[in-house]
């Protein structure tokens, strides 16, 4: 089955994508957040 | 391609000779496919990390040191712990997450397909990377799998590849929670609300997001040992101006979560269990998805209780002991209400339902000892000794693996379209619940007698109890060759075939398919009354 017919029609598979990537950015965000917070709190 | 005829193009494609099974294989995009790659990957791990197991307990079977160097037993008890938990039974619980979280919310695959096989094919990328530092002139990382600076940092030439395999195991890990949760929330058939989803669906939604709250603290944790080790940053270093126990805060972070992590994917395979083998609905089901849901939340504040002898002030103590034990409060009401299913239940005791129940009981017993680590001044006495090790492979072995050869032998009949040899899979549970207890409950003892872990050689009042704990880890590893036998078995065909319902109490979308299960279903979603 492909891709498409697994996502369904085209406004779902523009949420799937677009929540996938807002997942994404909250991980990065949290990864680099910690390193961040490690150096304002005046280590690094 | 119909649901109910039985659909063999998966195998069709292995018509063009190995090459094009091995291309079936890379690229799949089926979810049953890198279901299976993920549960096969994982027995395969079970086999390393268990054999690494055997090694520390071949060395304390007898005070002294018989077979191997004490630097070589610290990447044993390191490799050990890096491969069970990131290598076993993290892909298992993926791939239980991937074969059955499509079928049981009646959608045809997981959302990213192709984001799901970079997921599992990450995973044997990494474990390689990490095993062949053990073969390194300095040998693999030898720290403990917490990695504690400035410990770690005398790892030698395997440091940056345990960071880097670190980085990709967690990367791997990430991606498939945003698999899960985009699935979960996108894909479910009309009709099935968010409560009236399976508790194993929920209990991986859960899990999902602690994924991603959790592994990006771990990937800057190793990151900042990388900056420290490498690049002049001495975020760790006492002499730079840094703190050694910044990591242990920022790693804890990230392995308490990870524990949670690790058994409520056990927990949601339990509660399919017991209610089907009880014919009775799971009591309770609302409370057990806050519960889960007050767990998950719960498990992001109590970081520290790693931590009680580190120095910390009395209100960090007393405030991180209170969160601790407020966590046994909704594991048990899962407890209670598993039990409450079974009441006045019609009982029948397959081997799923054996190793459910083995898990409610010894689990539990895992719990209670958690609870005693809890108390700061106990723990002063507890912290580091092998009350330690006793209680978290209580929770880890008779629970999460408990939990994942329940969900093995439940779902083996769907996977491969004939019921498993039950005389073989009782052997298999009652061996391994015998051994399993050998092994672990007399380490009980040794921790409150004095024993420290994480050692290769011990004072001779521990003798007695070392040799009783090595005599069960060797019995129990050697039975888990009987579970390998029953899956082959199973894997080629040899038993009576299973219908698509299999278990007379079983109520979730994934008994309507038949058995085997079809490579493609629900192309069209299924209606939820």
């Amino acid at each position: 089955m492909s891709v498409r017919a697994v996502q369904g029609d085209a406004g779902r598979a523009r949420r799937i994508k677009r929540s996938a990537w807002g997942l994404a950015a909250l991980a990065v965000a949290f990864y680099l957040g910690f390193i961040a917070w490690s150096v304002l709190l005046g280590f690094g | 391609m119909s649901t109910t005829a039985i659909d063999t193009h998966g195998e069709m494609h292995g018509k063009g000779g190995v090459l094009a099974w091995m291309k079936r294989w890379i690229t799949t995009t089926n979810h049953k496919d890198i279901g299976t790659l993920y549960l096969l990957f994982a027995c395969l791990m079970f086999f390393v990390g268990g054999g690494m197991a055997l090694v520390i307990r071949a060395e304390l079977f007898q005070p002294g040191l018989q077979f191997i160097n004490p630097h070589f037993f610290n990447q044993m008890t390191t490799v050990h712990a890096l491969i069970m938990v990131f290598g076993m039974i993290m892909p298992a619980f993926a791939g239980f997450a991937n074969w059955m979280i499509p079928l049981q919310i009646g959608a045809p695959d997981m959302a990213l397909p192709r984001l799901n096989n970079w997921s599992f094919w990450l995973l044997p990328f990494a474990t390689t990377l990490l095993l062949l530092t053990l073969f390194l002139p300095g040998g693999g990382p030898a720290s403990g799998w917490t990695m504690y600076p400035p410990l770690v940092m005398q790892t030698g030439d395997a440091f940056p590849f345990l960071v880097f395999a670190v980085h990709l195991l967690g990367v791997s890990s990430i991606l498939a929670a945003i698999n899960v949760i985009v699935t979960i929330m996108n894909l479910r058939a009309p009709g099935m609300s968010l409560l009236k989803m399976p508790m194993f669906v929920w209990t991986w939604l859960i899990t999902a997001y602690l994924l991603l709250l959790a592994m990006p603290v771990l990937a800057g944790g190793v990151t900042m040992l990388l900056t420290d080790q490498f690049f002049g940053s001495s975020f760790f270093e006492a002499a730079g101006g840094g703190d050694p126990v910044m990591f242990q805060h920022i790693f804890w972070f990230f392995g308490h979560p990870e524990v949670y992590i690790i058994i409520l994917p056990a927990f949601g395979i339990i509660s399919e269990v017991i209610p089907t083998f009880s014919r009775k609905p799971l009591f309770g089901y609302a409370a057990m998805v806050y519960a889960t849901a007050s767990i998950a939340f719960l498990s992001l504040i109590v970081w520290a209780h790693h931590m009680f002898t580190v120095g910390m002030p009395l209100g960090g103590q007393l405030f991180f002991m209170l969160t601790t034990m407020m966590i046994a409060i909704p594991t048990a009401v899962k407890v209670f209400n598993w039990t409450a299913t079974m009441w006045k239940g019609e009982l029948t005791f397959e081997t799923p339902m054996l190793y459910a129940l083995a898990f409610l009981f010894l689990f539990t017993l895992g719990g209670f000892s958690g609870l005693m680590l809890a108390i700061v001044p106990a723990d002063i006495q507890y912290h580091d000794s092998y009350f330690v090790v006793a209680h978290f492979h209580y929770v880890l072995v008779p629970g999460a693996v408990f939990a994942a050869f329940a969900g093995a032998y439940y779902w083996l009949p769907k996977w491969t379209g004939v019921m498993y040899d039950e005389r073989l899979g009782k052997l298999h549970f009652w061996l391994t619940a015998i051994f399993v207890n050998v092994t672990f409950f007399p380490q009980h003892f040794l921790g409150l007698a004095g024993m420290p872990r994480r050692i290769p050689d011990y004072a001779p009042q521990f003798a007695d109890f070392n040799m009783i704990s090595s005599v069960g880890a060797f019995g129990m590893g050697f039975a888990q060759l009987i579970f390998v036998w029953v899956v082959i078995k199973a894997a080629r065909g040899r038993g009576e075939p299973a219908t698509g319902q299999v278990w007379e109490g079983g109520t979730t979308l994934e008994w309507t398919v038949p058995s085997p299960a079809p490579h493609h279903t629900f192309d069209e979603p299924p209606v939820i009354k």
